[in-house]
């Protein structure tokens, strides 16, 4: 079995879940680590999905609809002129795009976080008291919106016990406990470079699977609540030689995506 | 007949024209098109405990949260994109020097998509159970009378002064975009119809005639929009649709400068306040730069 990356292992295991004739979701990142989770690997992940079992599947970048997804349309930074040169089958407003938020059609939102609860609460707001934050961070954008209306809602985070709180400070994206009026499923799955979880018919996020290599003592140090742990944890599946040739040769050669070069600071998930 | 009026001014009259304590929208998202030049003028002028809204923005809200300018802020987000954080925004929540209020992209449009329409309120359904929903002095829940569905009503907003970059106007105040954009900037036409007062930059000034042989570029008629300001580069360093690129070495020289008060208030010192006007303010940046980030002069 060949080398992997955790970026193409987490772009492989995200394809997986991404229904046929849905439409996601992906903002912009910051960037760097930020980049890579919010934006590269979910972008990595539609294609392939598309080249596989999804072949219908669309994804939206903010205003972008459908962008063509090969290496070579792929633009070199992430420029305004370059985005707006971007191969795609359609552009909207960005008002237009919340709205298939707010009408129930959005399939995923891919979103990241600093801090993710028990419950699925994220946090992107602040550390600490939200009027006294001990950091404050940049602010929630569309996250409000991703996990009240999405159908499903996707995040793809560090896995630490600064990041896999108890309780996170402030809640800019409403998890499972409180969804009383709300539409949207709510956050469904979490990948981070150890696993994937899922979460319990109460609410509570519960491991799915363990990468390759990863122990179950190295997941429950990392995590800072009882992760709800089943009996028989699966492996989380890796990458096959095809799909690694799709990502290497097709979808991201110049790993614009999967190292972030096009935001012209390009970095990896493990340095 | 009697003469038409010409909304055409210079930068200082317009922004004479802001009162202190007075609330602002700031049109742009990201960092993409926010008028920077007349943001800088707001600050030469030295203005006052203002309230800024605004649905996604950047360096615009950081340089005024920095000069304290500012005294209450409404966004859904305050960052540099892949440069990094604000780091004025940042210490002034933590150190509780402005009242930060929070909302999603849905919330800060949807609340002015109602003022734009004249409608009082606006409902959404993010609020609930979020974060957001501590501010009770714009939110109240709401049941549908149709379906007994929660929802939370979000009290309108109609600012004082919008300030928007266009890329082209005419001196009646027709306001254009260029054909080829971002779409993320859409947002600036109805946010401009929800403030009571507009002002609005351009990278050009055109003949009507020019506007009539295009209108379909004609976003905002000129009822819509009370003074026209030339400023060439003016959502500089942000982008401006096809015309020119975000400008990332300024932007990352802004950030280390930005790093203490210090640095950021001699950042202003050198940059605005001696430079005395736009122009000033371009030739300090020099065309050679500019040319570096150009794309095309007139848009696509």
């Amino acid at each position: 079995m060949e080398n992997y990356t955790i970026e193409e292992m987490l772009a492989v295991e995200v394809s997986r879940h991404i229904h046929n004739d849905e439409m996601s979701f992906v903002g912009v990142g910051t960037g760097g680590k930020a980049y890579i989770r919010a934006v590269g690997i979910p972008a990595v992940a539609s294609r392939l999905a598309q080249l596989s079992h999804a072949p219908d599947s669309m994804i939206m970048f903010g205003p972008i609809i459908d962008p063509v997804l090969d290496s070579d349309s792929i633009p070199e930074t992430n420029n305004e002129y370059d985005l707006i040169h971007w191969p795609c089958r359609s552009q909207t407003t960005v008002y237009d795009s919340h709205v298939v938020f707010k009408a129930g059609r959005m399939g995923v939102g891919f979103v990241s976080g600093a801090q993710v609860d028990q419950y699925g609460n994220i946090n992107i707001v602040c550390i600490g008291d939200y009027n006294k934050p001990k950091v404050r961070l940049p602010g929630s954008l569309a996250q409000p919106d991703h996990l009240a209306y999405a159908k499903r809602v996707f995040a793809i985070i560090k896995h630490d016990k600064r990041t896999l709180v108890e309780h996170v400070d402030y809640i800019s994206g409403c998890g499972n406990e409180h969804r009383e009026g709300l539409k949207g499923g709510g956050l469904a799955l979490v990948f981070t470079e150890l696993a994937v979880m899922d979460f319990n018919d109460s609410g509570k996020m519960r491991l799915k699977s363990m990468h390759p290599g990863v122990s179950l003592q190295n997941v429950i140090d990392n995590t800072g609540f009882a992760l709800d742990i089943p009996e028989h944890v699966m492996t989380t599946e890796p990458p096959s030689e095809e799909q690694l040739k799709l990502i290497r040769e097709r979808i991201d050669p110049k790993r614009k995506w999967l190292n972030a070069n096009i935001t012209q600071e390009p970095t990896t998930l493990t340095n | 007949m009697g003469e038409r009026k010409t909304k055409l001014v210079s930068m200082k009259e317009a922004v004479e024209t802001i009162e202190d304590n007075s609330g602002l929208l700031i049109c742009g998202s990201l960092i993409r098109r926010h008028p920077m030049a007349l943001i800088h003028e707001i600050i030469r002028q030295n203005k006052k405990n203002l309230t800024l809204y605004g649905w996604n923005n950047s360096i615009d809200f950081d340089m005024l949260i920095g000069c304290k300018v500012v005294k209450e802020a409404n966004s859904s987000y305050v960052g540099l994109a892949n440069v990094g954080v604000c780091k004025n925004f940042r210490r002034a929540c933590e150190n509780q020097e402005i009242r930060w209020v929070e909302h999603s992209e849905t919330t800060a449009m949807d609340r002015l998509v109602a003022g734009s329409q004249g409608l009082t309120f606006a409902i959404s359904k993010t609020p609930l159970n979020n974060g957001m929903k501590v501010n009770k002095e714009y939110q109240k829940d709401i049941i549908c009378p149709f379906t007994g569905e929660k929802y939370t009503a979000m009290k309108a907003w109609n600012p004082d002064v919008a300030i928007l970059h266009a890329a082209r106007a005419d001196k009646y105040g027709n306001v254009q975009f260029d054909r080829r954009r971002m779409m993320d900037n859409e947002t600036d036409i109805f946010m401009a119809k929800a403030a009571k007062k507009v002002i609005v930059s351009v990278e050009e000034i055109v003949s009507e005639e020019a506007v009539i042989a295009t209108n379909e570029l004609t976003v905002l008629p000129k009822m819509y929009v009370d003074y026209v300001v030339e400023a060439p580069y003016g959502a500089h360093p942000n982008s401006c649709d096809c015309r020119y690129d975000f400008d990332l070495e300024h932007a990352r020289h802004y950030q280390e400068c930005s790093e203490t008060a210090e640095g950021f208030k001699r950042y202003i010192q050198e940059y605005i306040l001696e430079t005395k006007d736009w122009q000033g303010y371009l030739n300090k940046i020099g065309y050679e730069h500019l040319k570096k980030i150009t794309r095309s002069f007139h848009g696509e």
